[in-house]
């Protein structure tokens, strides 16, 4: 992180209302009722469906924020809201400090030349261009001349390990081909911010698992903040800095992997978790404890804050007195129960 | 749960019926004290047709001396496009039209333009089809153009897109000779008046495939188009529009066909020496070999118009190689220049002179040689037919026709007849059935035209309701008595008549036909490039045979509507029958059902809602014959709509053209509404 103060998004009491007069109606309700809820409630007996319902957020520079949810919980209406495809009903959504709900037209569409990129679920490629042709589009709206941009466009290619194809047509793609080419057209302007709806869910598990390496590859070269959207517990797990998980238009639950596995804050979070191997997910640091007035024993079995629970359990398997945790260069960082361990995994368990 | 439904949807027709069948009832059995019911009083007509043409013409007096500016304008590229097709050798454009068909499409398509084109030269007809051709070359553009303009503007403006959507469907159910007149007036005679014309009527099919060419582009590739940062027009014209290109190309043939089809029934005008003049010509003349060559060279144009521009449509077309098109331009080029002093005039090769004379004498042998058969067959269909149908039973059974003189004791007796059926109909738990025969019955004794007018509006309420609900009765009911208020209510009822008729036919026949098509293939085979055909051929050709062989009358105008409107009723009947699931058909052929049992229980009723649309189809065909036949001897509508071209009856022209578009319009959302609710019972 770079500790920049200004968050790159920021969502304030967002709403999205889909109907008739959605946004006098929602004007009314939030004069009229308190809670996000009771607004909702006021907003539904109209016949109006309120897909977004006060989201609030901030997305740190740099970030990989996963938003996940089940169909029809608004994850895709809120990334829309936040890129402006959808004018948002109400609140407020800031990217890079910038107020961009009252943004002009013209501003927006500078935006979206040279900060924001988005890649789509089903690729929404121009079936009429070729590989090259899609790639370099948004430079070519931009008026820049054909041989700038068919170099510039190459080196993205490139990057998405399409080179050789750049004459094909979308339609001689198959799909994972045709994701990296909505990749590569995204990331062609060099955006600062990055929307991601639901990239990989329309290819198979395969060419699924190998373009998330591929995408984490991209990500650590090129640094951009991230808004990920998915419907996939797992991938969310495996790439995101934190997750915000969406129910019913609400975001109920906001936190890093760990959080999300080891304290779902309902049963719905917890419903999502449930098939989750818990031990590789969450890490050392999550369940460890200062070390300031926690004492520990003589057995140190070398724990490191970043390492899973599984890895750390299988280091203390025969210790039950607390045993010091220490980061990279050796400095006592924490220090954690092996019962603690134990416990943390069986969270579930005790619920069940 | 399905018994509550039944029960509500039988309750609603029953009513329905039943209401229909009181006031008809009614209506007959109280002429006699008030004859006002059964026969609309002429004093209760307002005289709108002249109010309408007092109202037009004044407006039109207003915009003529623009329209006439513009007149004089178009005449330049029509002049042009005129001589450059009469100046040009024909080896030349010949040579290009080849070579055009081999880049579209390979030999096939070459050899298809050569032979057609040869053809052509060898009727004699070269210079009338090329002057032809020319208002096509120069109303298309306009259509495109204008086609587009609306279509991207509904895109642009979802507020706009159910106002345009009506407005499409107005230019394209007002009869296409009742904006004839109004032209005709604006534009002065001339050439132009058809130009114009056939640019309106080729307009609506450019705007709705461009409009819906433009929605049906994946969301995501116009999202993705917003975020690449395109302005709206950059979105417009470098995303969305090449996207749509497909659909788009389904316009431009359907707008070609469209121009060409309307420029053949404009040459009714004159004045331009046109194929159209020449077939209308011949066919006054009753000569119809010639008529039958000049008619061949319109649906030869047609035919390569169409498959040429259909291959533009084609998702993924390939251009053949463009030297060897080159090659055949230049072959042309060379022989024109090489024989430039032995070219006759492409009108002196009338190299099928003797066909179509031959054709002549066969056919005056043949109908003089079958007369008895032809006479027959021609007032069988009348008299027991067509003439019942129109001025009903009681006056139609004539000793001299039918043997015997209708009794008013065999109207009880058949009426008798019918209530026996009803009421066994609905012992079995079909009352609604049972009212429709005994309405039926009612129609059958009184004669279409001579329905008693409070009958026909509750009647069209009724159905409309059931079909549509409460607003479209309304609609309905409003627009039918504008009709009879404005006084073309007998000649409504005649145009009812006949198309309905026309349309009964085609739905018996064509669903004959397309039920034999969809079992067997070989018979797919054999019908589908006979409406291929069909559908290809422009309306007017379509009076050409019907004529030759039973001259003037209703029967003709009746067999001309059938030829052209059964098209639609084959294809979707057939479309509807073989679109069944699979797995429906292998979880009936597990049930044990038979092959008729499949037909009947799974694969007709999922086919219903398809055959519905077909039906609709067929009486909106109808109805554009209709007019057209008009020129062969109907007496309805169609009629009024051409004697008002004749006399510039601007009024006229519009009332009858408006009363024509109304009846087409009612009908296609009553079949329409029926077509849904049938799809919403099926959860399509």
């Amino acid at each position: 992180m770079t500790g920049s103060e200004t968050p790159a998004i920021s969502c304030r009491n967002l709403w999205q209302v889909f109907g008739d007069n959605a946004d006098s109606a929602l004007k009314q309700a939030l004069s009229q009722h308190k809670s996000a809820d009771a607004v909702s409630q006021a907003l539904r007996a109209k016949g109006l469906v309120p897909a977004v319902q006060d989201a609030n957020f901030d997305v740190k520079e740099g970030e990989l924020f996963v938003i996940m949810g089940l169909s029809g919980s608004g994850k895709s209406t809120l990334i829309r809201c936040i890129s402006q495809l959808l004018p948002a009903s109400g609140g407020e959504i800031r990217i890079e400090g910038e107020d961009i709900v009252s943004a002009s037209k013209a501003r927006l569409i500078a935006l979206r030349r040279k900060t924001l990129g988005m890649v789509f679920q089903h690729f929404g490629l121009f079936p009429h261009m070729t590989v090259a042709d899609n790639v370099a589009y948004p430079l070519r709206v931009q008026g820049i001349k054909r041989k700038a941009r068919r170099a510039k466009a190459q080196e993205v290619i490139e990057l998405v390990g399409l080179a050789g194809r750049e004459d094909r047509y979308p339609r001689e793609l198959s799909g994972g081909q045709r994701q990296r080419v909505g990749i590569a057209r995204s990331l062609v302007t060099d955006c600062s911010v990055w929307f991601l709806d639901e990239p990989f869910s329309a290819l198979d598990p395969l060419i699924r698992r190998q373009l998330q390496d591929e995408f984490l590859d991209i990500q650590a070269k090129l640094k951009t903040t991230i808004v990920f959207i998915t419907h996939d517990i797992n991938e969310a797990l495996k790439l995101a800095d934190r997750i915000a998980i969406m129910r019913d238009g609400k975001i109920v639950q906001i936190g890093t992997p760990a959080d999300i596995v080891l304290n779902p804050v309902d049963d719905y979070v917890r419903e999502f978790s449930k098939d989750v191997a818990k031990g590789r997910h969450a890490n050392v640091a999550s369940v460890m404890q200062s070390p300031e007035g926690n004492s520990y024993g003589v057995d140190d079995p070398g724990l490191r804050r970043d390492m899973t629970l599984d890895a750390a359990l299988a280091r203390c398997m025969d210790l039950y007195d607390p045993v010091p945790v220490r980061d990279s260069d050796g400095t006592l960082v924490g220090v954690i129960n092996p019962a603690d361990l134990a416990a943390a995994l069986q969270v579930e368990t005790d619920h069940v | 749960m399905s018994n509550a439904l039944a029960a509500r949807g039988l309750g609603k027709g029953a009513l329905a019926a039943l209401i229909a069948g009181v006031v008809g009832a009614f209506c007959l059995l109280f002429e006699g004290l008030w004859p006002w019911l059964s026969s609309y009083p002429n004093d209760w007509v307002l005289p709108t047709s002249d109010a309408v043409g007092g109202a037009v013409k004044g407006g039109l007096d207003y915009l003529k001396p623009a329209a006439r500016v513009f007149s004089t304008l178009m005449a330049y590229p029509m002049t042009a496009a005129n001589t450059v097709l009469a100046v040009l050798p024909w080896p030349l454009l010949i040579a290009a039209t080849v070579a055009l068909g081999w880049r579209l499409g390979g030999v096939k398509m070459a050899a298809m333009a050569a032979i057609g084109l040869g053809l052509v030269l060898a009727s004699g007809y070269w210079q009338q089809g090329m002057n032809t051709l020319a208002l096509v070359a120069v109303s298309v553009p306009l259509a495109l153009l204008a086609g587009a303009m609306i279509g991207i503007f509904a895109n642009e403006f979802p507020r706009f897109r159910a106002p345009v959507q009506a407005l499409l469907d107005v230019m394209q159910t007002v009869p296409t000779f009742a904006y004839l007149t109004p032209l005709l007036v604006l534009f002065g005679f001339g050439p132009v008046v058809g130009l114009i014309a056939s640019a309106i009527y080729a307009a609506p099919p450019m705007a709705r495939n461009v409009l819906l060419g433009l929605q049906r582009v994946e969301p995501e590739v116009k999202e993705a188009a917003v975020m690449s940062g395109g302005t709206r027009m950059q979105q417009l014209f470098q995303v969305e529009i090449p996207a749509a290109k497909v659909q788009i190309m389904v316009g431009v043939n359907q707008c070609l066909m469209a121009a060409l089809s309307m420029v053949i029934i404009a040459a009714v005008i004159g004045g331009f020496n046109d194929i159209g003049w020449e077939v209308l010509l011949t066919m006054r003349k009753a000569q119809f070999g010639p008529a039958m060559l000049a008619g061949s060279v319109i649906v030869i144009f047609a035919i390569l118009i169409d498959r040429m521009s259909a291959t533009l449509a084609q998702e993924r077309r390939r251009l053949w190689d463009g030297r060897i098109s080159l090659a055949i331009l230049l072959l042309g080029l060379v022989v024109s220049l090489v024989f430039w002093r032995s070219l006759g005039h492409p009108d002196s090769y009338r190299l099928l002179d003797p066909l179509a004379n031959g054709l002549d004498s066969w056919l005056t042998d043949f109908t003089r040689a079958n007369a008895e058969l032809l006479t027959n067959f021609k007032n069988g269909v009348m008299f027991y037919v067509l003439l019942p149908l129109r001025i009903g039973l009681d006056q139609a059974i004539l000793p001299f026709t039918w043997g015997f003189q209708w009794t008013s004791g065999m109207s009880l007796g058949f009426y008798a007849v019918a209530a026996v059926v009803a009421l066994g109909l609905a012992l079995r738990g079909q009352p609604t059935l049972g009212l429709v025969v005994l309405i039926a019955a009612g129609i059958l004794e009184t004669g279409v035209s001579q329905l008693p007018w409070p009958f026909v509006l509750i009647g069209v309420g009724a159905l409309s309701w059931v079909a549509g609900g409460y607003r479209l009765a309304l609609l309905s009911v409003v627009l039918l008595s504008t009709i009879l208020v404005s006084g073309l209510w007998d000649r409504a009822l005649l145009s009812l008549y006949l198309s309905g008729a026309a349309v009964f036919a085609c739905a018996v026949l064509g669903g004959g036909i397309g039920v034999l098509c969809a079992v067997s293939p070989m018979v797919w085979r054999l019908v589908r490039p006979i409406c291929d055909m069909l559908q290809t051929i422009p309306l007017f050709v379509f009076l050409i045979p019907v004529l030759m062989v039973f001259q003037i009358g209703e029967f003709s105008a009746f067999l001309a509507i059938i030829a052209y409107a059964i098209v639609p009723m084959i294809r979707y009947t057939r479309q509807g029958l073989i679109a069944t699931p699979d797995e429906m058909i292998e979880a009936a052929t597990a049930s044990g059902a038979t092959r008729w049992q499949m037909m009947r229980d799974v694969r007709a009723p999922y086919a219903a809602p398809t055959i519905l649309l077909g039906l609709n189809q067929t009486i909106l065909y109808a109805f554009a014959m209709l007019v057209i036949a008009a020129l062969i001897g109907t007496t309805g509508l169609g009629q009024s709509i051409y004697l008002a071209l004749g006399q510039a009856d601007v009024g006229l022209g519009i009332s009858a053209g408006a009363a024509m578009a109304i009846l087409a319009l009612i009908a296609d959302r009553i079949v329409q509404g029926f077509a849904e609710e049938r799809k919403k019972a099926l959860g399509l």
